[in-house]
């Protein structure tokens, strides 16, 4: 008896529901799973050329200078991965700012998001720590803010000094290519990759010039030029993550 | 002597136990809460740890309430609306129980809402957080003619006691709602580690039939086990045995079409050597892991039970039925602790071409423990509290006409 009193009911609900998918279908159309959207001149890169990398660390303490960052955590890790002969080589590891990047595709807020230069970027005001990035980042580039960071930054001021505000207990932080020395940079007409202060610290700072940074949209960059020139690689590229930090191997001989 | 036992009752012992273990508990919340999750033994690489698998089991020992309410309200089988009812509200205790833990194990507690305004619908655990707020909705309505009908309200608060019992008209509607919202979370809860192409171990579909159809079975398992020892401790609780022999037997075929789904998905991780994935599943089988896999999960959680409860004189020994019950739900615990972790405790190294991969472990810290416990003990104090006072577990309202209907199910009375 129940079923026959509520047919038109059952009806309506089942046209709700169809406008409801249909709704959710639009949302889910409007965005790809991840991938920089929006239009922008540029899309930098990063170059790390094992040949000449010393494994000083110069760029690790930089990096923690320029975006004050808890002495407990390096958003820049400079692994040692092996030895060829007398010589060590090493692996350092910025976040690599993936165009298929597992982060942004699994925070549940959009607290990680691309811009549209590419660069995987973290709002910190949205994060609820829950962690599913670190637990997806196939390059452990993500780190927690188990305590909270107070008082003085030992890198400062020998390495550099905060550009940026430090990042409260409880949220996920990592590598952001420093946007903000891009940015300043640019707004003063400076050329990110050429002008030192417009250019990753971690660029900026290494004494062997190991690392190099610039526009890949641009065919004269050097970047562009590198990568034109040299066998390279990208870590863990069968992912598929198609990260932006390149590196060229040791060249023996 | 005798005033004293008629103040020291085991119920008042039970309870006020209960109570000292939430109240630690609370405490240690309190102490992570002022002094952040440093004082856990979570890292950077093993981020998730005991919380997580309390959290996730709890939402598995919870979905009796979706799949006895989509039995009684969809495919129409009365007769269980009586188990129904005690699942629903172990459902509403589980689903407290996993925010609770939620809670505890985000860094910042006071964004829990994020999910519900700042969307992100390619995110599974944005899926997830959206699918668990809305079935609790669902939960506490369908809650609601429960608490309107207990004798109370009906002597306390007549005319509530008649609203909230009209509730009972939307049934068949939030049965449709739940089983969709439970359904899509259950599943997805695989999902959230089977996507993760970070981790081989888990990158694999299976997870989430495997994650679902698990739960069903511990689910129902945990329901009829919490109503049989209610029935055997409290006077309040009264539990029909046919009913449950039926849903034994459910369980007991379920359990076998769950190992044989993951003698298949274990069996395909057998062939080749991929990176990470290889070296995960060793851990399972031979590892530090193998006796939580083996015993845990194969033998105690599918193999024993399945034949405790499939083979007619050992179901029928209720006590033999519990405690086959209580292996399915530990079974289900083991599966969900050993996929958490196994993925984090395989670390990949960075070398190119040259897959090295490192093994590492972890522990919970003692107030991960003790918050563990008491969100388990709050568990347990909400159900007796229902038990008590809410009428939860009640088999003798089945009708004369229903009872007939239950006969050709079971086997010949015993």
């Amino acid at each position: 008896m129940a079923h026959k009193k509520l047919t038109r009911r059952n009806f309506l609900r089942g046209l709700t529901a169809g406008a409801v998918g249909a709704v959710g279908l639009r949302f889910a159309n409007q965005g790809r799973a991840s991938g920089p959207h929006g239009e922008s001149e540029y899309k930098w890169a990063m170059v790390i050329d094992q040949e000449k990398c010393i494994g000083c660390g110069y760029c690790t303490l930089a990096c923690r200078a320029h975006n004050d960052i808890n002495p407990d955590i390096s958003w820049n890790h400079v692994f040692e991965l092996d030895e060829i002969g007398e010589r060590k080589v090493y692996l350092p590891r910025p976040c690599m700012h993936c165009e298929d990047a597992t982060c942004v595709q699994v925070c549940p807020v959009k607290a990680s998001y691309h811009r549209p230069d590419g660069i995987v970027m973290m709002d910190y005001d949205l994060c609820i720590g829950c962690r599913y990035c670190e637990v997806a980042c196939p390059y452990g580039a993500r780190s927690f803010n188990w305590k909270e960071f107070t008082g003085e930054n030992p890198a400062v001021p020998e390495w550099g000094y905060p550009e940026v505000e430090r990042r409260p207990r409880g949220v996920v932080e990592k590598c952001s290519f420093c946007y903000q020395r891009i940015d300043r940079g640019l707004a003063s007409g400076l050329v990110p990759g050429v002008n030192a202060n417009a250019t990753p610290a971690c660029v900026s700072s290494c004494p062997t010039r190991a690392r190099i940074f610039g526009d890949l949209n641009d065919p004269a960059s050097e970047v562009s030029q590198l990568l034109a020139a040299h066998t390279n690689f990208r870590v863990k590229e069968d992912l598929g993550t198609e990260p932006r930090v390149y590196y060229l191997p040791v060249r023996e001989g | 002597m005798k005033q004293l036992t008629r103040i020291i009752t085991p119920y008042r012992i039970w309870m006020m136990g209960l109570m000292s273990l939430i109240g630690i508990g609370a405490l240690s919340g309190l102490l992570v809460l002022i002094e952040g999750l440093s004082l856990t033994n979570l890292t950077d690489l093993v981020p998730w740890g005991l919380w997580i698998t309390i959290d996730l089991s709890s939402i598995a020992l919870a979905a009796g309430a979706f799949s006895l309410c989509a039995a009684v309200y969809i495919l129409g089988l009365k007769k269980y609306e009586p188990v129904a009812k005690t699942a629903t509200y172990i459902g509403i205790i589980g689903y407290s129980m996993a925010m609770l833990c939620l809670l505890m194990d985000i860094g910042r507690p006071d964004r829990f809402w994020h999910a519900f305004v700042y969307w992100n619908p390619h995110s599974v655990l944005w899926e997830v957080t959206m699918c668990v707020g809305l079935y609790f909705s669902v939960l506490l309505l369908e809650m609601l003619p429960i608490i309107g009908n207990t004798p109370w309200m009906k002597a306390l608060f007549p005319w509530l006691s008649a609203r909230l019992v009209k509730v009972h008209h939307i049934a068949p509607f939030l049965a449709v709602a739940g089983l969709t919202f439970s359904m899509l979370h259950q599943s997805s809860l695989g999902a959230t580690y089977g996507v993760l192409k970070a981790r081989p171990i888990w990158y694999r579909p299976g997870l989430s039939y495997l994650f679902i159809i698990s739960a069903v079975l511990a689910g129902i398992s945990m329901t009829l086990l919490a109503s049989m020892l209610s029935d055997r401790f409290s006077r309040r609780a009264r539990v029909n045995d046919r009913l449950i022999k039926s849903l034994a037997v459910f369980v007991g075929w379920g359990l076998l079409l769950y190992l044989y789904l993951r003698f298949w998905d274990a069996f395909s991780m057998t062939y080749s050597h991929l990176p990470g994935r290889t070296e995960g599943f060793r851990m399972l089988t031979s590892g530090t892991l193998a006796f939580n896999f083996w015993v845990g999960e194969i033998i105690l959680g599918i193999l024993v039970p399945a034949i405790l409860l499939l083979y007619k004189r050992t179901r029928d020994q209720p006590v033999i039925r519990m405690v086959a019950f209580a292996m399915v739900v530990g079974g289900l615990v083991a599966y969900r602790w050993d996929t958490n972790i196994v993925g984090q405790l395989v670390v990949m190294t960075y070398q190119p071409l040259d897959n090295v991969v490192r093994y590492i472990s972890y522990f919970p810290s003692l107030v991960e423990i003790l918050i563990g416990l008491g969100i388990i003990a709050f568990g347990f104090f909400a159900f007796t509290i229902g038990v008590e006072y809410l009428n939860i577990v009640n088999h003798r309202q089945v009708h004369a006409h229903q009872e007939r209907t239950v006969q050709p199910v079971v086997a010949p009375a015993d």
